[in-house]
Order: C-alpha cells, then sequence, then structure tokens
C-alpha cells in the first residue's frame, strides 16, 4: 500500500468501517511508515479540534431576540 | 420524531409555548449550521431567523415522512448556501484552488513529497486548550474561513453535528461518495494548515 492508498482510506477508517482485509493492509502500512502515522495522528486530531471549535451554543441575546421576532409573527397571523 | 410532529400540530394550533419548545431543541443546532456556513455572526442571525420563519410558516407543508431536525437542517443549509453564493460567487471558485493548494502530494510511487522532519510533524498531542487559543486558534479559523462553503456544510453536519454520511447527504441532496471527498478534504486542508503552524513554531 502506497501513501496516497493510505490517506485515502482515513475516512472510513476513522469510521471503522474499513473491512478486515483493507483493515490489515492499512495497520500493515503505518507500521512502516513514520509520515503516515503522523498524518493519521493529526488528521484526527484535526477531525477533534475543529468540533471543539465548533460547539457554541446560540448567544441568549440572540434567542431572545429569535423568541421576540417569533412572537411578533404569530400575533401577526393570528386569526381575527 | 412522534414528538416532534406532536410540536409542530401545537404551532398550528398558535400555542406560543410550541415555539419555546423548538427553539430550545433546535435554534443553537441551526445557528451552528448557519454560523459554520457563513462564518460571521450577524449574517447566522439572519439566517436563522429566516429559518425559523419558514418553519413557522410551511409546517403545513411539511409532509411528517422526514424527521423534523433533517427538515430544518435541509432549510437552514439552504438559505445559508444562498445567502453565500449571492455574495462571493467567484470567490469560492478560488477558494477551490487554495484548497487543492493544501492537498498532500505524491512522488510518482505514490509515497509523499517533502522534506521527512515536516512529514513526520506530529502536533496530536498538544492540549486542546492550547490549539484553542492564540495564534493556532487563529490559524485554524482562517483555515476554515478559506474553505469553500459548501464544504464547511459538510464539516458542521459530519464533524460537528456527528450526523452520518447518509445524513448530510439527504440534508443538502449530495451523494454519499460526494460527502465524504469533501468531508476528506476539508479535514486534510485544516491539517496542513495546523501542520504547517507547527512546523514554523517548531
Amino acid at each position: 500500500m502506497t501513501c496516497q492508498e493510505a490517506i485515502a482510506l482515513l475516512v472510513d477508517h476513522l469510521e471503522a468501517t474499513l473491512d478486515d482485509e483493507q483493515r490489515a493492509r492499512l495497520e500493515r502500512h503505518l507500521a512502516g511508515c513514520a509520515p503516515c502515522v503522523a498524518y493519521l495522528r493529526t488528521y484526527r486530531r484535526t477531525r477533534d479540534v475543529v468540533a471543539a471549535e465548533g460547539r457554541a451554543e446560540m448567544p441568549e441575546e440572540m434567542k431572545a431576540r429569535l423568541r421576540a421576532f417569533l412572537l411578533e409573527e404569530m400575533r401577526k397571523s393570528a386569526p381575527g | 420524531m412522534g414528538d416532534d410532529q406532536v410540536v409542530l400540530d401545537r404551532l398550528r394550533a398558535g400555542d406560543p409555548s410550541a415555539l419555546e419548545t423548538l427553539i430550545t431543541k433546535y435554534a443553537t443546532r441551526v445557528y451552528r449550521l448557519a454560523f459554520g456556513i457563513c462564518r460571521n455572526a450577524a449574517d447566522a442571525e439572519e439566517v436563522v431567523q429566516d429559518v425559523f420563519l419558514a418553519v413557522f410558516r410551511k409546517h403545513e407543508t411539511f409532509e411528517g415522512r422526514a424527521a423534523v431536525g433533517s427538515w430544518i437542517y435541509r432549510i437552514t443549509a439552504n438559505t445559508a448556501l444562498n445567502k453565500r453564493r449571492g455574495k462571493r460567487r467567484e470567490l469560492e471558485t478560488s477558494l477551490e484552488a487554495t484548497l487543492e493548494a493544501s492537498l498532500p502530494t505524491y512522488r510518482p510511487d505514490g509515497h509523499r513529497e517533502g522534506e521527512r522532519a515536516f512529514l513526520c510533524t506530529d502536533w496530536s498531542s498538544t492540549p486542546e486548550h492550547e490549539l484553542l487559543s492564540g495564534e493556532t486558534r487563529d490559524v485554524l479559523r482562517r483555515a476554515i474561513d478559506g474553505l469553500p462553503a459548501h464544504y464547511r456544510a459538510v464539516l458542521v453536519l459530519r464533524d460537528i453535528e456527528e450526523l452520518t454520511n447518509e445524513e448530510a447527504a439527504a440534508i443538502l441532496g449530495e451523494s454519499v461518495a460526494s460527502v465524504k471527498s469533501r468531508l476528506h478534504r476539508a479535514r486534510m486542508a485544516l491539517r496542513e494548515q495546523l501542520t504547517r503552524h507547527a512546523a514554523r513554531m517548531a
């Protein structure tokens, strides 16, 4: 397996959806390829850090404006 | 899904507490996806208002076949991507080219090109608080800002909201193969920027 083939498997590898043969081939490649080991580790960490960076709550004042906006819409569309 | 249908029915009956339930359950998810695509709080807020207005006005056309959550995500992705498209169509093309330049390159034998020390740069044990503060956070944010919007949509749905490839594909109206390909390219591009930064700091 080449580095190119190994890196192409990383989405499935992180999801543990590789079949046994693919996983065994990837593991054999990683056992002899330090750059791909570094690539895999930093790729996985990139996924985790992107998730942590993006996991913000919607600001409370924005929720309050949304609530007021929608209640007004509801009032406007109420029959009578 | 059943609970959501009940909430939509209450909304239909003009019950204000149904709005509160929807806001509590979905506002943050809608905001994250909108912000993830727009990368700007003011635009994201407009998208959130438009999405909830659409839910409020169009809930009668919602056919209970899909989960309410997917339906709301779909409206959000469309609204946010349309907002971006209006603003920066040409930019998206040049962003694709920039992304391309952040992908790994290979020698004819399929092994990676580049200096071994750089290829072995491993910043993966850096603590999260360090990665998410100071210069590294700025590098990450700029790298995310630099992705084409439809790559960011995939990144948010998969890596932040932790949906499956199939769910993300259904929401974005794309094939699963296209979702996986964008996810992979987006992660590789961000990884590259973080690695170049780590190598500069070493």
